[in-house]
């Protein structure tokens, strides 16, 4: 325990103030090759016609890549799971979002790459285009992807679904209904270091990937997949990153950096411009989350029905995973005796979304802590005690019906209280997390604990 | 033309209007200079030129044919670190990094300019076109205003391995 309650020194820190920490783009092997993808400059089309045979006899060019050189083009981040593939490395067909690669060029700089992406012909036929998720579900909105416009593999449902108690008799017994709307919006995670990856083929036959992953194994897959190789074909060397923030999960430029080392014989290195980091890569996903709560007078939620529309872009990726886990946190740090949860991963012609910072939870988090305050608004309750009062507490059921052991919700709201020097009365500020009793056991409540600690 | 970069004069065969940046990176091997952006706005490509701050990825070489450039590696070494590079360090200032060549070297010609102590609004000032996304910029603030000070630890102080025992041996901890 040397370390707990010292402060150490970042085993990094001297490399980072001494520009000696070597991040993908400083590594050095000879002379590279520069890759640089066609992306589809529109939202939503067919391609009617790919020509790279002009890219490929130019001057310092080295490869040109599309679909037909992808062992595997079409991929699924959950096909493990039984999921079907649905996106593929380089658009065939059609593309279906702004920035979608379709080609990709390895020449001997940045420069005669991007002259080889002028000589690609290619011609669109555009569709219309669908940008908004409450439109998803429309029967004349646009058709954006092989299953529809909502994510159609939740077992039997083309949703997520939570059922807990008896949400018709909660409805029925509650004095207010509160009900509110609200739509968290795409953030582009932004770090500082682009997408990058540099890919050498070794004399062995491996592949040498360095990768700015956020998750090496799984990119490792990913390569591997798309690739058909084994695992034991690549090297990926990462764990130097300069900022993921959830943005660096999706594996972004290692795939076809490797085809097009591949294809050429030669190392190559792709970094994305700031345009392209904005443009095509994964964004924290918009959000349309309806909640109406059952409420007292005197403040107790009897119970909350929540339905959810995730924006996925133009593909699944992890989204499905991101609105379990949404679904895991809709009650909040608040135990809410009846519960009755729809969540829907809806396409739209944006980028695909993926992971930021609390993947599903802090979209979730926020509707529901404002949805708190707008409870206490419409009641005339102080918000603090309304929170301290619905806590969690040791026994209760969560929402998907597991007992909390160690709540934090009272000790948390009791700390935060304090240092933004809010003054609570006494029987509020001497609240614990163990069991309810007494007044913080009302009769709806009851069945909510489970005293001997098991599983509900 | 010619460059003298962290005091070692250098022929640069780069074309005239390549960018500062890449003469440094892609000629050079001088790698803390970070493509961050490519566009001016981000700060981590930033170097000392002549003393003075600029982003070298807007700088075409021939601008600054004959001059004196300085990135975080002409500053100091592990053992003989800059009062604001063993500020960075001691603050916790740099997280993943990438941004903190850009930081240091900015940091460096305000604390330069100012001749002594600096003031936080300075610091905003002069860090200003500087992107963290990490840190959200305290720790930052911080570290240049101690360097400023002088109230820097040297980094002897700072715990060192010892053959035999974990890597981590901080002073003053329980154990």
């Amino acid at each position: 325990m040397k370390a707990v309650g010292a402060r150490l020194p970042r085993y990094d820190g001297i490399g980072h103030v001494t520009g000696r920490t070597q991040y993908v783009d400083d590594i050095r092997v000879g002379k590279n090759l520069w890759a640089k993808a066609l992306r589809s400059p529109h939202h939503h089309a067919s391609i009617t016609s790919l020509d790279t045979g002009k890219a490929e006899q130019m001057k310092g060019v080295h490869a040109v890549v599309t679909h037909l050189d992808v062992p595997k083009n079409v991929y699924g981040h959950l096909e493990g799971l039984g999921v079907p593939a649905d996106e593929p490395l380089l658009a065939e067909g059609d593309v279906r979002y702004k920035g979608q690669p379709i080609a990709a060029v390895a020449a001997e700089s940045e420069a005669a790459a991007m002259a080889a992406l002028e000589a690609i012909e290619v011609r669109y036929e555009e569709r219309p285009a669908l940008f908004d998720i409450r439109q998803a579900l429309d029967p004349d909105a646009p058709q954006i992807h092989q299953w529809g416009n909502v994510y159609p593999h939740y077992g039997p449902y083309n949703h997520r679904r939570v059922r807990k108690g008896d949400i018709d008799r909660a409805f029925d017994d509650a004095d207010v209904i509160v009900e509110g709307v609200y739509r968290p919006q795409a953030i582009e995670q932004m770090p500082m270091e682009t997408q990058v990856s540099l890919v050498v083929p070794e004399a062995s036959g491996r592949l040498t990937i360095y990768s700015c992953t956020q998750a090496m194994y799984f990119s490792m897959g990913v390569v591997a997949a798309h690739l058909q190789v084994p695992l034991n074909k690549l090297k990926f060397v990462g764990g130097t990153v300069g900022g993921g923030f959830g943005g660096k999960v999706d594996t972004a430029s290692e795939t076809i950096s490797a085809l097009l080392a591949l294809k050429s014989r030669r190392p190559v290195k792709w970094r994305w411009t700031r345009e392209e980091e904005f443009l095509a890569s994964a964004t924290r996903a918009p959000w349309h989350i309806e909640l109406a709560d059952a409420v007292t007078k005197d403040g107790w939620i009897l119970g909350r029905r929540t339905l959810t529309l995730h924006d996925s872009g133009a593909y699944a990726r992890f989204s499905p995973y991101g609105v379990t886990k949404h679904a895991f946190h809709h009650s909040g740090a608040y135990t809410i005796p009846n519960l009755r949860f729809d969540g829907f991963v809806a396409f739209t012609n944006r980028v695909p979304t993926s992971a930021m910072r609390g993947f599903g939870v802090t979209s979730v988090s926020f509707a529901v802590e404002t949805h708190m305050n707008r409870i206490a608004e419409v009641l005339g309750l102080d918000p603090w005690e309304l929170r301290l009062k619905n806590a969690n507490r040791i026994g209760d059921t969560s929402g998907n019906g597991v007992v909390l052991k160690d709540p934090s919700t009272v000790p948390v709201t009791l700390a935060a209280a304090d240092r933004v020097g809010i003054e609570l009365a006494a029987s509020f500020r001497a609240m614990t997390p163990e069991p309810r009793s007494g007044d913080l056991l009302p009769a709806h409540l009851v069945a909510q604990q489970s005293l001997n600690g098991e599983e509900a | 033309m010619k460059l003298i970069v962290n005091g070692m004069e250098l022929d640069i065969v780069s074309p005239p209007l390549t960018p500062l940046l890449h003469v440094l990176r892609d000629e050079l091997d001088i790698t803390s200079p970070k493509a961050g952006c490519q566009q001016g706005g981000c700060g981590t490509c930033t170097v000392l030129v002549d003393g003075e701050p600029r982003r070298s990825c807007l700088t075409a070489v021939a601008t600054v044919d004959g001059a004196s450039i300085t990135t975080v590696e002409g500053l100091g070494d592990r053992d003989a670190l800059s009062p604001v590079q063993a500020a960075f360090h001691r603050h916790y200032a740099a997280q993943c990094g990438f941004c903190t060549p850009g930081m240091v070297i900015a940091a460096t010609a305000l604390i330069q300019r100012a001749g002594g102590p600096v003031e936080r609004a300075d610091v905003l000032e002069a860090l200003g076109g500087h992107y963290c996304r990490c840190t959200g910029y305290v720790k930052i603030i911080d570290a240049v205003v101690a360097a400023s000070r002088g109230e820097v630890d040297q980094i002897e102080d700072l715990p060192v391995s010892v053959a035999g025992e974990p890597e981590v041996q901080p002073k003053g901890s329980p154990a």
